[in-house]
């Protein structure tokens, strides 16, 4: 049975949580909380560090102690895997006899920089991923420091917001998900993009591919990436050029940058690109048997970005730290004067 | 060992090469470098085919027994398709007879174009290459078979050398082969991606792998350095096929990850050591 906001409601009831200052984070959260507490519905918290302990010590003792904790930074890594590791859950729940699963959840900060448009295909996504259990959850957002550019995504990707005082109001950009996900997103080139690639290949053999990487990876002042780091996006880089070359249109093309902490791939062909726009963060329907290529990217990378411009669709694949702009942000505010 | 080979020096007394060429002058030359290696190491060996001044001259002197040219007539049935068994048979009677005659072993090297010019024959073939290659992972009988690319084309060569525990450069982007880790029904190395998946096809039909009791289909992926998805599901289809679940034993970094972000319950990874 679904109680609180979402009593009534078939499916996934996603809400965005707005809110300035810790007062009106606690507002929203404290009664979420203790409201699944009483239901006796699992209730889950996957909030950073900070606002878990905040969290913990505004709620009574006995609502905490039953209120899952989850640690977001490991939930959050990335959008398949998150949606991987939740459906599990909620599968779980739900063959468990729950009537409803509370969630509430926060991306870590660093994910609303260059790697938003992966978490705003995911905000959108799981509206449809999630749909088939019986979930109210909510997405906390600060408003004092999230960019408006991501403000604008949140507002289109969730149906509603919650507010101090048990309000919920509809969003009114919101957009339905094959929309949203299909829509045209300018690309915001990684600033190694901006340079003189590396490695340029045309319809290029997989094996050779594969080859290239592992010696470009072989930096004079240690490898780029680690092992595994090297074995997921050699996995991925497979699989994007193989879907390229099945799938696409020739020529296919192949970029390659390496920089201190990642190497950026990127994979173009004269394509429309998949046709699902769900496309990488959830197995394609008819897989195993085909269509888990661009998902396996989505699990091993860490950022995939699919663009479509120019008669083109470009997959570009990011392995190591894929927070340019943080990191660039963070030397320039470190190099000026105080 | 098993793996790419560049130079037939580091072979030892059970090692099985596939070395496809492109001009017979440097297939020679790498015989004449693999028998030499077996005169030292106190092996028999052989050339089989035509007596080649270029090969028998380029040898260092011999003890009485210890080298001879033998023809490929007289070694394999000539014009007809190759009778496994039967040619497994012969060639551990030689190398039990070598051993008999106080060497440690028998080594032989052979251009074995002219056995594979139909596709009846190379089909025969590869699959004696597989049941030999049994034979050679416990018995000290080593071999070089030589193909020609020239003649055979790169696919049939393909087709020979992946059934080969070494072969050199590029003559076959993966191989499948008798396995030395107890437990396992064959060893397979190299890469197996979308380019492979035909050859992995027959050369999975061709090995006839054989689950063990326990229903499990154990393969020695030591030296599967990298395996896509659609291979991943292949291998796992094939011992399906044969009524059993696939173990792949590694620890490659990429069959692992896999099998793990696929939650493929019809495969185990076990760790090799």
């Amino acid at each position: 049975m679904r109680t609180g906001a979402a009593a009534g409601h078939t499916g996934y009831f996603h809400e965005a949580l707005y809110y300035a200052d810790e007062e009106e984070l606690l507002a929203v959260v404290v009664p979420f909380l203790r409201g699944g507490v009483a239901e006796g519905e699992p209730t889950v918290l996957a909030f950073g560090d900070e606002h878990a302990t905040l969290v913990r010590s505004a709620l009574p003792a006995a609502d905490a102690g039953r209120v899952l904790f989850h640690p977001g930074g490991d939930m959050y890594a990335r959008p398949a895997s998150a949606i991987r590791s939740y459906r599990k859950m909620l599968a779980e729940y739900t063959a468990a006899g729950a009537g409803q699963i509370r969630i509430i959840g926060e991306l870590p900060p660093i994910a609303l920089g260059a790697t938003w448009d992966w978490w705003a295909r995911y905000e959108s996504a799981i509206n449809t991923a999630y749909d088939e259990f019986p979930l109210w959850s909510m997405c906390a957002y600060d408003t004092t420091t999230t960019p408006p550019a991501v403000l604008e995504d949140v507002a289109r990707t969730h149906p509603r917001s919650a507010a101090p005082g048990e309000l919920h109001l509809p969003s009114t950009p919101y957009l339905e998900p094959p929309v949203f996900l299909s829509r045209q997103r300018p690309g915001d080139p990684d600033p190694l993009q901006l340079t003189e690639p590396i490695l340029s290949q045309v319809d290029p053999d997989p094996a050779a591919v594969r080859a290239a990487l592992t010696n470009l990876n072989r930096a004079p002042a240690g490898p780029v990436l680690d092992e595994v780091g090297l074995a997921d996006l050699l996995m991925a880089a497979t699989e994007v050029l193989v879907n390229a070359q099945l799938h696409g249109v020739s020529p296919v093309r192949l970029h390659c940058w390496v920089g201190e902490d990642r190497i950026v791939v990127v994979v173009t062909d004269q394509g429309k690109g998949p046709t699902d726009p769900f496309a990488g963060l959830q197995p394609a329907a008819h897989a195993p048997v085909g269509g888990l290529g661009l998902w396996l990217a989505h699990q091993t990378c860490d950022h995939v970005a699919l663009y479509r411009d120019d008669g083109q669709f470009t997959v570009r694949l990011i392995s190591g730290n894929p927070h340019h702009r943080v990191a660039e942000q963070n030397r320039i505010s470190a190099a000026e004067p105080a | 060992m098993s793996g790419v080979v560049d130079d037939v020096r580091r072979l030892g007394r059970f090692d099985h090469v596939c070395w496809a060429f492109d001009d017979a002058d440097t297939f020679r030359a790498q015989a004449v470098t693999f028998l030499a290696q077996g005169l030292a190491d106190g092996q028999r060996v052989w050339f089989v085919g035509d007596p080649d001044p270029r090969v028998v001259d380029a040898l260092p002197a011999a003890s009485e027994g210890a080298f001879e040219v033998v023809t490929t007539s007289s070694t394999y049935s000539s014009g007809v398709e190759v009778d496994a068994d039967s040619q497994v048979r012969t060639y551990a009677r030689s190398t039990e007879q070598a051993l008999a005659d106080g060497f440690t072993g028998l080594r032989v090297a052979t251009d074995a174009t002219p056995l594979v010019r139909t596709r009846g024959q190379l089909e025969a073939f590869t699959r004696y290459e597989h049941q030999v290659d049994r034979y050679m992972a416990g018995s000290p009988f080593s071999a070089m078979c030589g193909y020609d690319r020239g003649v055979l084309g790169g696919d049939a060569v393909a087709e020979l050398a992946c059934m080969h525990p070494n072969a050199n450069d590029d003559a076959t982007p993966f191989r499948l082969h008798a396995a030395t880790l107890p437990g396992c029904a064959a060893a397979i190395g190299g890469e197996l991606d979308i380019l492979t998946e035909d050859l992995l096809v027959k050369a999975l039909r061709r090995a006839d792998l054989r689950p063990d009791p326990q229903g499990e289909l154990v393969l020695d992926a030591t030296a599967l350095t990298f395996l896509d998805h659609n291979r991943l599901l292949q291998l796992v289809g094939h011992a399906e096929g044969l009524g059993a679940r696939l173990v792949l034993r590694t620890d490659q970094p990429i069959p692992r990850r896999l099998v793990q972000l696929m939650d493929l319950p019809a495969v185990r990874i076990e760790a090799a050591r």
